[in-house]
């Protein structure tokens, strides 16, 4: 029953909280100022859209529970996403733009995730050091401009759509069943909650919180590189400023969803949901014709919104 | 003592077989404090091991050296009769030893099973993977062997402390242990969850499971105790057999601790005027009932052990936190307010822990000891340096702070004059009141004695002082009266003939 919502179950599907709401909320609202809303285009268009942000908002959820945070995430991915359009432009083979976008994601996740775990820096300023590291590399790699004439076979990502169903719909599903296998029914998953609820209780099970950390945020990085892909792909060139503040909608994203920022309390579908709101909202601003700075300050209030809530299911 | 029983039934085991785990000589120091001397401890297969002893008599660092987390300086181990050793938590967990601490280790929002088998997951068929049917399945099956009914899917986040509590047994247990080691586990519980702890001890026990239990409470010491150790000072005072002992013969065991006081008192012999009237004060930090009094010129004890609830009266006099119910009158006017108010009314919390609370570390003396007057001192807002250093050197004089100047920076004095400059700066806000949390933790025996020294002169001056200490023989050394709190109550008060450490204990424990 969906009055019957506690904060916290043993099934993620009952504890049906803000997100579900404020979802649905503005999915009406849109659905009645703004023709058009509910056609299937644009319904495809959002899910379309939002697939980006997914890919950046999954991992990050699962930074988030470790109690931590990836402030490197957008800038990464515009490093990626250049990486992808030189390589996919030297060797004409977009599967190498991808390995080579994730080989350097990576590289940037585990850099995030010594620092943290091995040297102790807090997440927000470790990962807001590699974010200008990446950002800085990407204006180099790309010496400022755009690296355009991408070969057709990495546009096709974004604009392909086998059986009907848009290629990027089928990725944004698919990484979330990944996710969803990973978080919950690998033993990877169960310590990536022990990370941020109890770091002692896996010591003492004789495992190694850095270790665990540090992949956790290795995921995170390899993400940005698969994100890359599809942003080159989607703007059909490499731009340096492509990603640009885009953790900022990652970590909405996971915010809305009901993610905590303690104790290793974290929900994947909520972050799913989180991100379908992120996206209904600037999508149906567009539709409304409003203006792009609308759009930022919307998000930020859903995201106090959706704070707003989490603190009222918390309270005792 | 009744008549000897023919047979001894708490140690009828010993001959029979060697113990399950045996320590011999065990000694453990850190700089300045010995915290274990010569410790000898054996637990036998299905006994329990009742471990009793004051506050900071040594029972939680042989708990951690039980477990691996201390390397113990000197002495040995041997399990079943062989001799082993324990440096890291792995050589504890291969030999079986399980420790439940006061914290627990479980991850709240993970579920009853995953918790159980957190590192120790069924493998699924699919690499990384685990296997839920067979852990969920298993997971029954040891709740089951506990007798713990619970459905093992629940989040631990939504369990009670006591279901937590047996969680962390059901996952000792699932481990093997073989020696469980119980620090206080029933402190947060109910009667009837009491009830069920003790139960599940039972059944371990018959299944041939040791356990070592540290307990503050009287009655569960003669409920479940095979063998009784007493521990003071850091050594093992004796060892008996809870047949033929009674609570007083263990009060007397613990209590006769080293006195490093040296500073002669003498006593208010007339009381003063009443500065401090608590009634009926109680608060959600876990204390009610309170009623106390504090006199011109005295210095009242306020004792008990550690989480008794010392301290929570102390921050609800101050108004740190807020009382739920009860008065506190101050020279005879209710005080309602937060610190600031009672700040203004000449009240001093000086806190346990002065270098988070009491003090700017890293300002000079002379900073700090104007620090709280400053609204007197200057009541035009506007600092005048050549003012705060005349009151300063003059607090440092009266005081007498070591101390090169009053530019020097507080973190780089001693414990002791640290402790002066919290007191001065109280001093120079005109406080009348004096509450000190542990006044002497963690100085060394000269300082101690300075500081009462200090306190003395403070009471002899006119003001009043509450004081909280875990060391029985200070309170009884120094005190004019004390109260004794037991579970965030007053339990009873000690005049001045009847303060002794063997009342102050028998108070501050469950008995009978």
């Amino acid at each position: 029953m969906a009055e019957v919502a506690p904060a916290i179950s043993a099934n993620p599907l009952l504890r049906l909280p803000g997100v579900a709401i404020v979802l649905a909320l503005l999915v009406v609202a849109f659905a009645i100022a703004a023709p058009g809303f509910l056609s299937r285009t644009n319904i495809s268009n959002v899910l379309v859209q939002s697939t980006l942000l997914l890919l950046l908002s999954l991992p990050m959820t699962l930074v988030i529970m470790t109690e931590g945070l990836d402030l490197s995430m957008g800038a990464v991915l515009t490093l990626t996403s250049i990486i992808v359009a030189i390589v996919s432009l030297d060797t004409g083979s977009m599967p190498l733009g991808l390995l080579a976008a994730i080989g350097v994601g990576t590289v940037f996740g585990l850099a995030n995730g010594y620092l943290v775990a091995g040297l102790n820096i807090p997440p927000f300023v470790a990962t807001l050091g590699t974010l200008g590291v990446a950002q800085g590399l990407a204006l180099i790699a790309s010496d400022g401009q755009s690296v355009v004439g991408v070969p057709r076979s990495v546009s096709e990502v974004y604009l392909a759509a086998p059986f009907g169903v848009p290629l990027p719909i089928i990725i944004g599903l698919f990484a979330y069943l990944a996710f969803h296998g990973l978080l919950y029914h690998t033993r990877f998953g169960t310590y990536i909650f022990a990370l941020g609820g109890n770091r002692e209780a896996l010591t003492y099970a004789g495992l190694s919180p850095s270790r665990l950390l540090i992949a956790v945020y290795a995921v995170s990085g390899a993400m940005a590189g698969v994100a890359g892909l599809l942003m080159t792909a989607r703007m059909n060139a490499g731009h340096p400023t492509a990603g640009l503040g885009l953790e900022f909608d990652a970590i909405a994203a996971v915010a809305v969803g009901g993610t905590s920022f303690e104790r290793g309390n974290g929900w994947l579908l909520g972050t799913a949901l989180g991100v379908l709101a992120v996206g209904v909202l600037r999508n149906g601003l567009n539709l409304l014709a409003l203006p792009s700075s609308i759009q930022v300050a919307s998000v930020g209030a859903l995201v106090i919104i959706a704070m707003f809530f989490d603190g009222l299911r918390s309270r005792p | 003592m009744s008549a000897a029983l023919p047979i001894d039934q708490g140690t009828s085991r010993d001959n029979s077989s060697p113990p399950l785990l045996e320590l011999r000589g065990i000694c453990k120091a850190f700089p300045g404090v010995k915290v274990l001397d010569d410790v000898s401890f054996a637990v036998w297969p299905g006994e329990v091991h009742m471990l009793l002893g004051e506050n900071g008599a040594g029972k939680s660092s042989l708990m951690k050296v039980l477990c691996g987390a201390y390397g113990a300086d000197a002495g040995e181990f041997f399990h079943h009769g062989e001799k082993v050793a324990i440096t890291s938590s792995a050589d504890a967990k291969r030999l079986g030893i399980a420790v439940i601490f006061q914290e627990f280790s479980l991850v709240p929002y993970l579920d009853i099973s995953q918790n159980i088998f957190l590192g120790r997951e069924p493998k699924g068929r699919i690499p990384g993977t685990i296997d839920r049917r067979k852990l969920y399945r298993d997971a029954r099956q040891v709740l089951e062997n506990i007798g713990f009914d619970i459905d093992p899917t629940v989040i631990v986040a939504k369990l009670g402390v006591a279901q937590q509590q047996m969680v962390e047994i059901a996952k000792a247990v699932s481990q093997n242990a073989r020696i469980l080691v119980m620090d206080e586990p029933t402190a947060a519980l109910s009667d009837r969850e009491t009830e069920l702890l003790f139960g599940l001890i039972r059944r371990l026990k018959a299944d041939g499971v040791a356990i070592v239990y540290i307990s503050h409470r009287m009655a569960e010491v003669f409920a479940l105790g095979d063998r009784i150790s007493v521990l003071r000072d850091g050594r093992r005072v004796g060892e008996v057999d809870p047949a033929r002992t009674t609570p007083d013969e263990l009060v007397r065991m613990m209590v006769g601790r080293s006195v490093d006081m040296t500073y002669p008192r003498t006593f208010a012999t007339a009381p003063g005027k009443k500065v401090l009237e608590v009634k009926g004060l109680s608060a959600a930090t876990g204390i009610s009932d309170i009623d106390l009094v504090v006199r011109e010129g005295e210095i009242v004890g306020l004792c008990g052990l550690v989480g008794s609830g010392r301290t929570e009266v102390a921050r609800a006099i101050f108004g740190a936190d807020p009382a739920s119910a009860g008065r506190i009158v101050f020279d005879g006017r209710e005080k309602n307010g937060g610190p600031d108010e009672a700040a203004r009314l000449g009240v001093a919390l000086i806190p346990e822990n002065r270098k988070s609370e009491g003090l700017a570390l890293m300002r000079s003396v002379g900073d700090n000891l104007v620090l709280s007057a400053l609204g007197k001192l200057f009541p035009s807002g506007l600092f005048e340096p050549r003012r705060a250093r005349r009151v300063s050197d003059d607090l440092i004089a009266k005081l007498r702070i070591v101390t090169p100047s009053a530019r020097q920076t507080v973190a780089f004095l001693s414990g002791g004059n640290q402790q002066k400059v919290v007191i001065g700066k109280w001093l120079a806000a005109g406080a009348r009141l004096f509450i000190f949390d542990e006044p002497t933790r963690g100085i060394d025996v000269g300082a101690k004695a300075e500081i009462v020294a200090l306190i003395d002169r403070l009471v002899a001056g006119g003001a009043a002082a509450l004081m909280i200490s875990s060391e029985q023989a200070e309170i009884c050394h120094v005190c004019d009266r004390a109260y004794v709190m037991r579970e965030g109550r007053i339990a009873g008060e000690l005049a001045r003939a009847e303060l002794t450490e063997e009342n102050i204990v028998r108070l501050g424990m469950h008995h009978g």
